[in-house]
């Protein structure tokens, strides 16, 4: 295929997880649109594999971090739309907290000469 | 929703959450393909760049579904290592609590197992339910209203069992045969009457090897009454039961495949009982033991065969008492016409019985006193073993039922005491997001696994129980019948109860502390005050609950204890130590007049050579265990009231060690044809001769309308008092006739033989010596005289040594509850404490504190249960021997042995107390 796609990145283990709760913060919605907005919000660094994708969403509907309910999509089609439960709010907000600080931290070791900056 | 309930309902709705998913994965396609016919793809090309980009469609769904089944499993893994983890953290509790759970279930099941095999099963013949047992009823007959040698009623001779009944007075299964004879010929509501009558005893030789063995006469349609078919041969038919008819014998599975290798071997050989040749002609089922769950017979004989192998028995059954009108011996039993009741068979049969045995009155008093008869129940056979067990079975059995009680307790208090604690862990994890029902559920595995490992572990002690039991009961007896199978409904119901105690224990305080108000548990990681005190008293209950059964159990193995140690020291008069004794039968095996005496007086020869024995003698029965015979006795034609008699050989007093106090024992000179002379006992000659010796005085021995004939002895010695018949009732005058100048034929004999050491160490070289004088003669019974005193107080035995066992069991549950309580009390308090003691409370003080609680909760537990246990011990009252139910020394006894457990318990906790330092104490707070 000759589309032109900027060097992946490999997702790391665990943000999948992230990353689904962040998308739905924004409201409810569809597993393709999930896969969609995180391509197109990390400018197509992050390509989520629809082979990881649905298990994922199951495995937080399991953890009761998200919910789902069948709704009509844009395009007239019964979908599985996904939102946020409380509990998926409470745990995004602890693990964007470690993120924050994991990324600082990474920041701060990687890029020693920013500290001065 | 809960996640709980959530997995639940997903793995119920599989089939529609699989529609859904591939409805799921579908629209991606489609919402993929849309795009890439939007960014000009091709609607074929879109379609398969949009299934590439999804990949395995099937292994994806295997991946989904991995994670419905997982996330369930996850959290129940997770659940369990939680639970283990507690477990292993509280070792103590938690050990104590898993085995007096498997305790009170294994007990529990074991002996409702035996209960169920005793009391409830049914007779494994076809239609149990039809077959009814036939007994009769009668006022019990007033000795006084009988006239001068006329009986008070029918019933002129008993051979049989007969009770005496609050309400019906008399009641005995046994007829005479021409009752036997009007009531088969009823045929509108019984469809079968059958008759039988155990032949006990019988010396059976096969092969050229003579052995005891136990049989059964029966009418010839008592198998086709039962309905049951052989297993080899034929069975008893109506043509065996004839005077006539060639005599045969039908064997059981277990004696055919024993003595003749197979049922196959068994039919059409020739056998020898009681001297007599007959042939077996065939075998019963191995299921069938006959018609007495107690009793399981060998042999099966025709009941006219009863004649022909009784001749020789001075005591058995002659072909006139066969037809005697009122000579009342054989047992009936029958079966029910299709749809016809018990009430209804009593209703048509009574008048018929009633008229029948009118006739056999012969005067008015014998009118006014008839039996009447009774229909009862028989699908469950004769009911000697239930009698015979079924009350110390309902006794055990509530002492079984209080373990698990006790252990419920202890239990649930447990819990209740965990969960109080964890009160602080549970807030800090809901404050974290944890969800409730996640919690809770966390709770109810950790109660559920500790009862589940009871019960797993109650499974194996209900095995060892039921062969304890089993053991216990036989005491020895080889051919112990009653055999238990661990019951699966019962330990299913011990199992549920302990398993929802854990659930409702471990869910109530589970709610409670996750209903938890998260702020101010957290600020005080101690549990608030209100809360903790309603829990609180809820475990106090329990401790004084445990307390409160624990006095019982202490009360009863008290008393048992005690009965038991009266038994043993109970006087025998005689040295029981060293003695073996065993039974030989020499008349049934074809000796008679006057071959017999010298035949037992050459085997009393012959064992006195053995080395190592030290005397030889013999008795018709052994002193204790058997009971005792009677007969008129009278010292110059005035009765001796109660006199009891026991023939003995030359040298018996010296054997048994029994002191002569006046004369001479019985010796070798009196011989059948010297002198008539008798021993009698201090008891006989105080009560015929007051303080006069009699010595040289006379007594007329049998006669005066008894069976035996008159005989006039001389008295030649006096014994001190010597225990004849058993240990708990006091012994009548004895008389100690010789064996061979008794005025009836000499029949079977007891020998005892006084050893230097273990006095079996002797019995191979008896049974040789035996079989060496005469093959036909087996050796039966062979036990020390120590043991024969045992087997007649062995339930004594076993109620004190399994009352002790579970009384212990339960003051130790009773006493870690209390000590887990106090623990945990002073644990919380220990601000409080700190704070006494830093404002000057000496440590003796705290350690009184703590223990005027434990005190206070005894006393309450004791408070309930000592008047309990007045009430409840006047229903053992029938096991007691020398005391009375409310034994004061049993209760004091018990109730310091609680006392003292409980400070025990009580102690250390409150020493921990003491041993609090203020200034940790406080900054703790």
């Amino acid at each position: 295929m000759s589309r032109k796609s900027p060097p992946r990145v490999e997702l790391l283990q665990g943000t999948l997880d992230v990353l689904i709760l962040r998308t739905l913060l924004t409201g409810p919605t569809h597993g393709h649109a999930i896969a969609k907005h995180i391509q197109r919000t990390s400018e197509d660094l992050l390509q989520v594999e629809t082979g990881s994708l649905y298990p994922a969403l199951h495995r937080l509907e399991a953890k009761g971090w998200i919910a789902a309910s069948w709704e009509l999509s844009d395009k007239g089609k019964r979908a599985k739309y996904y939102h946020l439960t409380p509990q998926g709010r409470k745990h995004l907000a602890s693990e964007h907290s470690k993120w924050d600080a994991f990324a600082r931290a990474m920041g701060l070791i990687l890029n020693p000469g920013d500290q001065e900056a | 929703m809960s996640s709980f309930f959530r997995k639940l309902n997903w793995l119920l709705q599989c089939g529609r959450k699989e529609a859904e998913l591939r409805e799921e994965l579908e629209f991606h396609l489609d919402a993929e393909a849309e795009e890439g016919k939007e960014a000009g793809l091709a609607q074929e090309q879109a379609k398969w760049a949009a299934h590439r980009d999804l990949g395995n469609t099937t292994l994806l769904q295997e991946n989904v579904r991995a994670v419905w089944i997982w996330t369930f499993w996850e959290h129940l893994v997770q659940d369990v290592r939680y639970a283990v983890r507690m477990m292993a953290g509280n070792k103590t509790f938690s050990t104590l609590a898993v085995l007096s759970l498997a305790l009170g279930i294994g007990a529990n099941t074991a002996i409702y197992s035996f209960m169920d095999s005793i009391l409830l099963r049914s007779l494994p013949v076809s239609d149990p339910a039809s077959l009814v047992v036939l007994k009769w009823h009668s006022r019990a007959p007033d000795p006084n209203e009988g006239t001068e040698g006329k009986p008070a009623h029918v019933m002129h001779s008993m051979n049989g069992s007969a009770d005496a009944d609050p309400k019906l007075g008399l009641v005995a299964p046994i007829f005479p045969f021409p009752a036997f004879e009007v009531l088969q010929k009823n045929d509108s509501v019984l469809s079968s009457v059958f008759a039988y009558r155990p032949a006990r005893d019988l010396n059976v030789m096969v092969k050229g090897q003579a052995d005891i063995t136990q049989g059964e006469y029966v009418s010839g349609d008592y198998f086709r009454g039962l309905q049951i078919a052989p297993a080899a041969g034929r069975l008893i038919i109506l043509d065996d039961d004839r005077v006539e008819s060639p005599a045969v014998a039908v064997v059981s599975m277990k004696f055919s495949q024993k003595r003749f290798g197979s049922a196959a071997n068994a039919a059409g050989q020739t056998i020898l009982i009681n001297n007599v040749p007959l042939t077996v002609v065939g075998v019963t089922p191995p299921e069938f033991f006959g018609i007495d769950p107690a009793a399981a017979p060998d042999l099966y004989l025709p009941l006219h065969s009863n004649v022909l192998l009784e001749a020789a028995n001075p005591f058995g059954t002659r072909a006139n008492t066969y037809l005697a009108q009122n000579e009342y011996w054989i047992e009936m039993m029958a079966r029910l016409r299709p749809g016809v009741s018990i009430t209804q068979a009593q209703a048509a049969l009574a008048p018929q019985f009633h008229q029948w045995v009118d006739s056999t009155a012969s005067n008015d008093i014998e009118r006014a006193n008839l039996p009447t008869l009774l229909v009862q129940q028989g699908g469950g056979g004769l009911e000697s073993l239930r009698r015979q067990y079924s009350k110390p079975l309902y006794f055990l059995m509530t002492l079984v039922g209080l373990i698990l009680a006790i252990a419920c307790a202890n239990i649930a208090n447990l819990l209740l005491a965990r969960a109080t604690a964890r009160r602080g862990e549970m807030a800090l994890r809901l404050s974290l997001g944890a969800g409730r029902l996640r919690l809770v559920r966390q709770l109810l595995t950790e109660s559920v696994m500790l009862a589940s490992f009871g019960g797993l572990l109650g499974i194996l002690f209900a095995v060892w129980g039921i062969r304890l039991l089993t053991l216990l009961l036989a005491n020895g007896q080889t051919d112990f019948t009653l055999h238990a199978n661990l019951n699966w409904h019962v330990l299913g119901v011990a199992a549920a109860l302990s398993i929802s105690t854990g659930v409702l224990f471990g869910l109530a305080p589970a709610l409670q502390s996750t209903r938890v108000d998260v702020v101010p548990a957290l600020k005080k990681l101690r549990a608030s005050e209100s809360r903790s005190r309603v829990r609180l008293s809820l475990s106090r209950v329990l401790v004084v609950l445990q307390i409160a059964l624990s006095l019982l159990m202490l009360v009863a193995a008290g008393l048992f204890g005690r009965t038991l140690s009266n038994l043993q020291s109970v006087e025998t008069g005689f040295n029981r130590e060293n003695v073996l004794l065993f039974h030989l039968n020499a008349r049934q095996a074809g000796h008679r007049e006057t071959e017999i005496i010298s035949f037992y007086k050459d085997l009393q020869e012959r064992f006195r050579t053995v080395p190592g024995v030290r005397n030889v003698s013999l008795a018709n029965y052994p002193l204790i265990g058997w009971g005792h015979w009677g007969t008129n006795i009278s010292v110059s034609d005035k009765p001796v009231p109660r006199t009891v008699f026991l023939t003995v050989g030359p040298e018996f007093f010296t054997t048994m060690q029994i002191p002569i106090v006046l004369g001479r024992g019985i010796g070798e000179r009196d011989q059948p044809g010297s002198p008539a002379v008798v021993v009698v006992s201090e008891l006989f000659a105080k009560t015929s001769f007051g303080n006069e010796n009699p010595v040289g005085h006379h007594l007329t021995f049998g006669g005066g309308g008894s069976s035996i004939p008159a005989r006039d002895m001389e008295i030649v010695g006096v014994t001190r008092n010597a225990r004849y018949g058993d240990l708990k009732h006091d012994t009548p005058p004895v008389v100690y006739v010789a064996y061979n100048q008794n005025p009836m034929p000499v029949d079977e004999m007891t020998y005892t033989l006084r050893t230097a050491g273990d006095p079996l160490a002797y019995v191979n070289t008896v049974r040789e010596i035996v079989h060496r004088a005469d093959a036909r003669v087996p050796v039966d019974q062979v036990r020390t005289q120590a043991a024969e005193i045992d087997q007649t107080i062995n339930q004594e035995i076993i109620f004190a040594r399994l009352c002790t066992a579970f009384a212990v069991l339960a003051l130790m549950i009773a006493a870690v509850g209390l000590y887990g309580t106090m623990s945990y009390n002073v644990a919380r308090r220990t601000g409080e404490i700190g704070i006494r003691m830093a404002l000057g409370a000496q440590r003796g003080t705290v350690i009184w504190m703590v223990l005027r609680e434990v005190l206070i909760l005894a006393a309450v537990g004791l408070a309930i249960s000592v008047p309990a246990a007045f009430l409840t011990s006047k229903l053992v009252e029938s096991f007691l021997f020398g005391m009375k139910p409310n034994d004061p020394l049993a209760m004091t006894l018990a109730v310091a042995t609680l006392l003292s457990a409980a400070l025990l318990a009580g102690y250390l906790p409150a020493r921990k107390a003491s041993r609090i330092d203020p200034m940790i104490a406080l900054r703790h707070e």
